[in-house]
This record gives C-alpha cells, sequence and structure tokens, in this order.
C-alpha cells in the first residue's frame, strides 16, 4: 500500500512541477508554442485570431483620443 | 509551401525518421525498444501525411492546421510511451513494472484531466483546443519525466551504453527545444534564423537514435570512471 502511495506521489510531484514549469515558459512567452514533432512548418492555429489580424476593439477609445475624465 | 531550406531539413527529418527504425529492425533491436519505434514510424508517418495535406491545402488552411495538431497530439503520446519504455528498461531489474504501468496511467489521466479543466475554462472548440493543450503539457511532462530518468541512470549507475544514449538523445531534444523557445521569445527580431532552427532540432532525435542503433552494440558497456586514491 505504501508503495502505491509513493508512486501517487511522485506522479502528482511530476505533474505539478510539469505545470508550473509551463506555467512559467507561457506567462513569460509570447504566446507561439512549443512543437517538439517532425520538421514540417508549423500552422497559424485557428482559434487565436484566425491568420487575420485582430481588429480594433470598438470599446476600447475607438480610435478617437481618450477624453480628459472630469471627475479626476 | 515551405521554402528550399525548410523543405530540405524536413526531407532529412523524415528520412531519418525513417532510418532510425531500419536501423533498429536491422540490429534486432526492434522489440526491445518498441515503443521508441512505434514513434519514430508514427512520425514518419506523420510527416508524409501533413506533406499530403500541405501540397493539397496550403499552409494558412483550417485543414492543414487541425491534421497538424491532431497528428502532433497523438505524435506527443506516442514520445510520452517511447518515455516510459526506456523507464521500463532502466528500472527492469528491480522488479518494479506494475508501479510505473500504474504511475503512467495516472501520469496520463492526471494530464489529459488538466488540459480539460484548463479548456473548459476558456475555449467554446473544447476537442480541438484539448488536442493541442495535451500535447503542449505532455510535452512538459516528458521534459520533467526525462531529467528524473536522467537522475535515476546516475544514481543506479547505469553502464547499458545504447540506453544511457537514448535517454541523453531524449534529454537533449527536449532540452534543445525548450531553449530554443526561450530565444524565440528573447530575440523575436532573428525570425530569420528561428524558421530554419526550429525544425532542424527536429532531427536531433531520429539521427542520434539512428546512431546508437547502428552503431552501438546491446552488449556493450560504459567503463566505470576510476575510483579516486584517498589517504585515510
Amino acid at each position: 500500500m505504501s508503495r502505491k502511495l509513493t508512486v501517487v506521489l511522485l506522479v502528482m510531484l511530476v505533474l505539478a512541477g510539469a505545470m508550473s514549469l509551463k506555467t512559467v515558459a507561457v506567462t513569460h512567452g509570447d504566446g507561439s508554442v512549443i512543437m517538439a514533432n517532425g520538421g514540417a512548418p508549423p500552422p497559424i492555429t485557428p482559434w487565436k485570431n484566425g491568420g487575420a489580424p485582430p481588429p480594433i476593439t470598438p470599446w476600447k477609445n475607438g480610435g478617437a483620443p481618450p477624453p480628459i475624465t472630469p471627475w479626476k | 509551401m515551405p521554402g528550399l531550406i525548410h523543405s530540405i531539413i524536413w526531407l532529412f527529418c523524415t528520412l531519418l525518421e525513417a532510418g532510425a527504425v531500419v536501423c533498429a529492425v536491422r540490429t534486432n533491436a526492434f522489440r526491445r525498444y518498441f515503443f521508441l519505434n512505434l514513434y519514430m514510424g508514427m512520425s514518419f508517418v506523420a510527416s508524409v501525411g501533413r506533406f499530403q495535406v500541405l501540397k493539397h491545402w496550403g499552409n494558412p488552411s483550417l485543414e492543414y492546421a487541425y491534421f497538424y495538431f491532431y497528428s502532433d497530439a497523438l505524435l506527443t503520446i506516442g514520445l510520452y510511451f517511447a518515455l516510459l519504455n526506456l523507464y521500463s528498461l532502466v528500472f527492469d531489474e528491480m522488479k518494479v513494472e506494475r508501479y510505473l504501468r500504474i504511475g503512467a496511467v495516472l501520469l496520463l489521466g492526471g494530464t489529459a484531466w488538466f488540459s480539460y479543466a484548463v479548456i473548459n475554462q476558456s475555449s467554446h472548440r473544447i476537442l480541438s483546443h484539448f488536442a493541442f493543450e495535451l500535447s503542449q503539457n505532455l510535452y512538459f511532462v516528458g521534459l520533467v519525466l526525462t531529467y528524473v530518468l536522467w537522475g535515476a541512470i546516475l544514481k543506479l549507475r547505469e553502464t547499458r551504453t545504447r540506453l544511457i544514449q537514448l535517454v541523453l538523445a531524449l534529454g537533449a531534444y527536449f532540452s534543445a527545444f525548450a531553449a530554443d523557445y526561450a530565444l524565440r521569445n528573447l530575440y523575436p527580431n532573428y525570425q530569420a534564423v528561428w524558421q530554419y532552427l526550429t525544425p532542424a532540432l527536429g532531427c536531433i532525435l531520429p539521427a542520434a537514435w539512428m546512431i546508437s542503433f547502428f552503431w552501438v552494440n546491446e552488449e556493450a558497456r560504459l567503463a566505470p570512471s576510476r575510483l579516486a586514491a584517498v589517504p585515510r
């Protein structure tokens, strides 16, 4: 029983370590992906922008310069 | 379609993958290192498939993106099992196969659950994003497991040359991609270099495994380092 619990503990340690490492790498990265399988050219990820340039969000400034907030 | 240099690198990498399997068969190492060869075979098939899809649909197409990421998820699972194959060979004299199997299933299940938990919060394309997330997470799990295995090899004073070379090649492969990722983020202006370096790194593993299967005998052993004479 203790051996099985040791296995579970080791698995959790490896999983936590790997996910922490991934979080650190992705947080400090530019959003690109790590692909370690072969030399094929990586495609554009369809769920990230879909290849087209992201539009300007209309609820942020809308192109015009932001006004001075009178309550500050 | 990729440029000429990239195509040459890709072709070279694909030939090395096939070469690794051929060398393993010729040196009667296919069954002993079954999952390593299965992974190399899968990589070869995936490369050919990706080329066909790329030729037919083009790089910006959704078809290529989905084929690439789904095949990548399968390949990463294959690489995970190849790593477990190496684990079972390193620990074969300790009779812990049962615990290794339990650990492997738990770790794969845990990674899949974690991936699902992440994408369930943030994505509506669950299946596609799950394949991508699982692939990324398993890559990091593989990275950690490889270093743990290397630590075990050092601790157990393993002397089987071929086994050590296979594990070291895997460590170099994972580390090279991690370093490439870090450098790409540190120096994004050198895109001209990264576009050739990243696919070239994919040749490390098949080349190293091919060399190990072809030139290193299964019975070869590393001579232990000489003991230092310490005055008492």
